[in-house]
């Protein structure tokens, strides 16, 4: 009996150690990014099937580790005579055995892991019913997404991708929304994702939802994501991708179906015509500087008719800015875009407009990134005031749950 | 004298136009170093040098560390960072990991295998300054203010013109070029040495587990490197002569370079860890004091470690889109190489198990290595498993992973290797009590740094940036890290102060007496340090462990008993009549020929002239420098003053490799 005792006392210091570790890696509360706490289907099979092994790993660390110890302890050499040990020079049997116990232990992790690849690799349909300008449509949800020096673009084909040609990263046929650096879903549903880049390599990754896939310019990688329940999910790029790497992130933002479908309805809307005096004024200054690289659907877009000239950007391309206020991030997700009141961060968005390299490194003499403009004080009042009737904005609930930094 | 000689000789003289050059005849202090062809000349410069940069890719990582201790921190900028993690990464790997591995190889190897040098010498010289070329070539970007940005990795097409116009990548793509020619000749070079000139009686299965390590590692080298010279040249004509091979916009799949890289970089990988593995199958034999448990066992693994390592590096492009099915191979690949990684760990373990371990500073090191890259093996495992590697791939979780594998299994086995060879390469031992404070210090440091890098991973830290916000988890775990890196700090200051003080304190007395540690291997026949000749009469082998097994015998009853003590075994190094290559000017020539070709491609082409024009002189001296000084019959040596002319003999085979034909041809004088 007391053996048994022992035995166990022995077992559970592995598993307590182990616990101890695993809990350490998730005791941060606001952990918005962590790997170990998954909100979705994808995310909690690799979840899954990650947490036994890092058991067995932690099992086999803990042996080792404690025999090296108890080597050290129980054959060290008190130098009490010079006597040599018995000389043992190997034993074959013990040889094939230490061969032959590993090799089982990965047989049975690669079984499991390959199981878990190839349920991750499948597709299953389900399309979801969606009105797209008031006409009823069956979406396949699948999102198009961009990466680009430092921020992401997200495009809904609500027509599929059948013939939908995206091989010309940097003049992508027109989406029937284009935004950026939050990507809204609906929950519950499973989005694929067609992850592709205008210049460098980056990856898109929301730990909460699934693990990330890189974005190579010239390819189309695949990927899901698919969220259990409405809420807002962070992500990173984490690819290195140059100068603001790690300024560049992104956030998921599952909406309920019914919320999904008003978002749509929104998005779907161009820009309005401006009616106060600054906002006409900031217009203006729109179509003559920003207008180079910014696209406003009604304004210089979409480009349905004729192809794009061309943003003046390595890219090619700007965030489209037609529902700007329905975001709450701005410059590649690093600034909040309303305060937690609901108010306009106003001072961030004018120290943006008024010299953006200093706010967010980036090489805009090299064409990459937003340069700073030269714009004066009052032109950028006007800016502001022309930018803050780009859409309405989102719920104080999302606001507060979007809020970084 | 110190200068080459072109002169006609009246006998040579037509069929060299340019000369007979003679060859250096020592002079003492720095002219000895410059030219010498003595391998245990060149391991120590390897070691020096591979120090140097250790200091310096160490305080990059101290300003990476200061940098991200805090959330938004200020120290550096971005682009600086950027600049800092890069050269820190090729710096550790290129220019530190793997000289030290060439350190340890060319002095030890040609000890343990019973031979006076390598196959080559003139040309392991070259190889040496071609490494310290290459390195400074690299760390010279720091001083124009541009240094590599890409990481040490290079994705394209984040390293083309467009997206890095300064010059550092092709600092990078230059100097690891030149670097890279090094490890190619040294590959060549030591295969050579070990398949032709070991001891009389040592068969392949004889040779010490480390002379086998190495072996290992020059087939991956000599196979490994080509491929990274082919990326490196493409990637040097797309920045500067327009060429398209990583251009996605002309069409190019950027994901040949990851493939060219990491067919490169995965071998590249067991390079780093397998000279450390040998390292510690030497120590824990010598401090256990019993045989190395299944010797066969410990090689087949190397061996099969070796092939292994060719066949997993897409498990570093799990997310680049290579598809299921390749993904699902290389999972599979990359779990079975762990098998004859965990036949080593096990078997060092079963060495020590009966034993009496002397706990010395090497031996405190040798069983880090043990507990530590274990822990970086079992981490990878964990990315083997590619569903959760989506999940851990570039974030801090790798940087945990390979710092356990790179630090905790190469580092801390070369730190082992110094604490053991010191008193054969200097004379005189390493002080054991700072040697015990570096170990403790560096372990413990180097646990708070990385161990916690597997949470700050797990919790979502990405790799490679230059900063992070507060609220995501990071705060506490990053400034944790930070305190860690100043421990391990303080753990190289006591190597450093053990080096001075070691010295200080041997100065004046007599060097080590031979045999310090009751070793086991061929090196140790011979006195402290090493006398230039190496041995006086080459060793018969006829057993694994040939030194111990003339000291030790076992009676009738398995009893290990004395047979001779080591004073009676070993050589007296007083041999004065060996004959040896001669020193060269001319592998420094070559050498510095080729820095000057880097600086013309990358300022003006113009300065590639003498450059080439060096390297050529470099080539034409070397091809017809005599063998020997035409002064005296076999000349020069290594300020052997008093060798006969009778001194060739039994030595000749080892000495005399690489100019037999020429040889004739300087008699004609």
């Amino acid at each position: 009996m007391g053996r048994v005792v022992r035995f166990f006392r022995r077992a559970g210091v592995p598993a307590a150690l182990l616990g101890a570790f695993l809990a350490l890696a998730g005791c941060a509360s606001d952990a918005e990014l962590d790997t170990l706490n998954p909100q979705g289907p994808y995310a909690r099979t690799i979840d899954n099937l990650s947490d036994p092994v890092f058991m067995v790993a932690g099992v086999v660390f803990l042996v080792v580790f404690g025999g090296t110890g108890f080597l050290w302890w129980r054959f060290h050499d008190d130098y009490s005579d010079e006597e040599y040990p018995e000389q043992i020079h190997g034993n074959f049997r013990l040889e094939i055995l230490w061969t032959i116990v590993p090799t089982v232990i990965l047989v049975v992790i690669s079984i499991f892991t390959i199981l878990t690849l190839v349920d991750i690799s499948s597709n299953e349909d389900n399309a979801m019913a969606l009105s797209v300008d008031g006409e009823p449509t069956m979406w396949e949800p699948e999102v198009v997404v961009v990466g680009q020096q430092w921020w992401w673009e997200y495009r809904y084909y609500f027509g599929g991708l059948e013939g939908v040609d995206l091989s010309d990263q940097r003049n992508l046929p027109p989406a029937d929304i284009v935004t950026a650096n939050q990507m809204v879903i609906p929950a519950g549903q499973e989005i694929e994702l067609k992850i592709t880049s205008r210049d460098v390599i980056h990856s898109h990754w929301i730990p909460a939802l699934n693990g990330k896939r890189d974005a190579v310019p010239g390819r189309i990688t695949f990927w899901k994501v698919n969220a259990d329940e409405p809420g807002v999910y962070f992500g990173q790029c984490t690819e290195f991708c140059g100068l603001s790497h790690s300024r560049m992130r992104m956030q998921t933002v599952a909406l309920s179906t019914a919320d999904f479908q008003a978002w749509v309805d929104q998005q779907l809307q161009p820009a309005v015509e401006p009616t106060d005096a600054a906002a006409v004024a900031g217009r203006a200054i729109f179509e003559a500087q920003c207008a180079r690289c910014h696209v406003i659907n009604g304004v210089n877009g979409p480009h349905d008719e004729t192809p794009s000239t061309g943003a003046d950007l390595v890219s090619n391309a700007a965030p489209n800015l037609t529902h700007l206020m329905s975001r709450t991030t701005f410059a590649g997700g690093i600034f909040n875009l309303y305060e937690p009141n609901g108010n306009l961060n106003r001072p961030q968005l004018e120290a943006w407009l008024r010299n953006a390299p200093a706010e967010k490194p980036a090489y805009a003499e090299g064409r990459r990134g937003m340069p700073a403009l030269g714009l004066s004080e009052i032109e950028i009042d006007n800016v502001v005031a022309y930018l803050q009737t780009l859409g309405t904005s989102p719920s104080i609930g999302i606001i507060a749950a979007t809020e970084v930094e | 004298m110190s200068e080459p000689v072109a002169e006609l000789t009246s006998g040579g003289g037509a069929a060299l136009p340019l000369g007979v050059y003679s060859r250096p005849k020592g002079g003492g202090g720095w002219r000895d170093w410059v030219t010498t062809v003595d391998h245990k000349k060149i391991g120590i410069l390897y070691g020096g040098a591979a120090l140097f940069f250790f200091g310096i890719g160490g305080f990059e990582a101290l300003l990476i560390r200061l940098q991200l201790a805090t959330p938004n921190g200020t120290v550096v900028g971005a682009d600086l960072y950027n600049q800092l993690y890069t050269m820190h990464g090729v710096t550790m790997v290129f220019l530190v990991i793997m000289p030290l591995a060439a350190a340890f190889a060319n002095y030890l190897l040609p000890l343990q295998i019973g031979a006076r040098d390598v196959a080559f010498p003139r040309l392991n010289a070259m190889s040496f300054w071609l490494f310290l070329a290459g390195g400074l070539f690299l760390n010279f970007s720091w001083l124009v203010g541009d240094a590599p940005d890409g990481g040490w990795f290079a994705y394209a097409p984040n390293t083309g013109v467009t997206f890095s116009p300064g010059h550092g990548m092709d600092f990078y793509a230059i100097g690891l070029q030149i670097a890279g020619i090094a490890s190619l000749v040294s590959a060549m070079n030591l295969i050579v040495t070990v398949l032709n000139m070991r001891a009389p009686g040592m068969t392949l299965f004889k040779m010490p587990v480390f002379t086998w390590m190495i072996l290992v590692v020059q087939f991956l080298l000599l196979f490994a490197i080509p491929v990274i010279t082919v990326a490196l040249f493409l990637l040097l004509f797309d920045r500067n002569f327009g060429a398209n091979f990583f251009n996605p916009e002309m069409g190019a799949d950027p994901l040949l370079w990851q493939h060219l890289f990491w067919i490169f970089g995965h071998p590249e990988v067991y390079v780093l860890i397998l000279p450390s593995f040998g390292i510690v199958s030497e120590v824990i034999p010598t401090f256990s004091r019993k045989p190395l448990f299944g010797y066969e066992f410990m090689v087949f693994s190397g061996i099969a470690i070796g092939f292994m390592g060719w066949g997993v590096w897409a498990h570093h492009m799990f997310v680049s889109g290579i598809g299921p099915i390749s993904i699902g191979a290389f999972t599979l690949s990359t779990m079975f190489i762990a098998v004859p990684t965990g036949v080593k760990i096990l078997n060092w373990l079963a060495t020590m198990w009966g034993g009496k371990i002397r706990l010395t500073a090497s031996m405190l090191f040798a069983t880090g290595v043990v507990s530590m890259f274990t822990i970086g093996g079992l981490s990878g495992v964990t990315h083997a498993v590619s569903p959760a590697d989506t999940q851990q791939t570039d974030t801090y979780y790798i940087v945990a992973h390979f710092h356990y594998v790179i630090f905790g299994g190469a580092l801390l086995g070369f730190f082992s290797g110094f604490y053991f060879w010191w008193p054969k390469v200097f004379g005189h031992r390493l002080g054991e009590t700072l040697g015990k404070w570096n170990f403790w210090l560096m372990i413990v440091g180097f646990n708070m740094t990385f161990g916690p890098m597997h949470i700050l991973g797990l919790n979502g830290m990405s790799r490679r940036i230059d900063t992070y916000s507060p609220g995501f988890g990071f705060e506490f775990w990053n400034l944790f890290a930070t305190v860690g890196a100043f421990v391990i700090a303080f753990g190289v200051l006591c190597f450093a102060m053990n080096v001075i003080l070691s010295a200080r304190r041997a100065r004046g007395l007599p060097p080590e007496p031979p045999d310090p540690w009751d070793a086991r291997s061929l090196e140790w026949f011979t006195p402290n340090p090493t006398p230039v000749h190496n041995f006086d009469e080459i060793v018969e082998v006829s057993s694994l462990d040939e030194f111990w097994h003339r000291k030790w015998t076992t009676d009738e009853n398995g009893r290990v008993v004395r047979r001779a003590t080591a004073a009676e075994v070993c050589q007296t190094g007083d041999a004065d009549d060996v004959h040896l290559p001669s020193p060269s000017y001319w592998p420094v020539v070559v050498a510095a020929g080729l820095p000057l070709v880097g600086f013309g491609l990358l300022y003006n082409l113009w300065i590639c002239v003498p450059g080439t024009i060096l390297v050529l002189i470099g080539v034409y001296a070397w091809v017809f420098e005599p063998p020997d000084d035409p002064d005296g019959p076999f000349g020069g040596g290594h300020g052997d003053e008093g060798h006969g002319d009778e001194g060739h003999g039994e030595t000749e085979e080892s000495a005399s490799d690489e100019s037999a034909p020429q040889e004739e041809a300087a008699s004609v004088e």
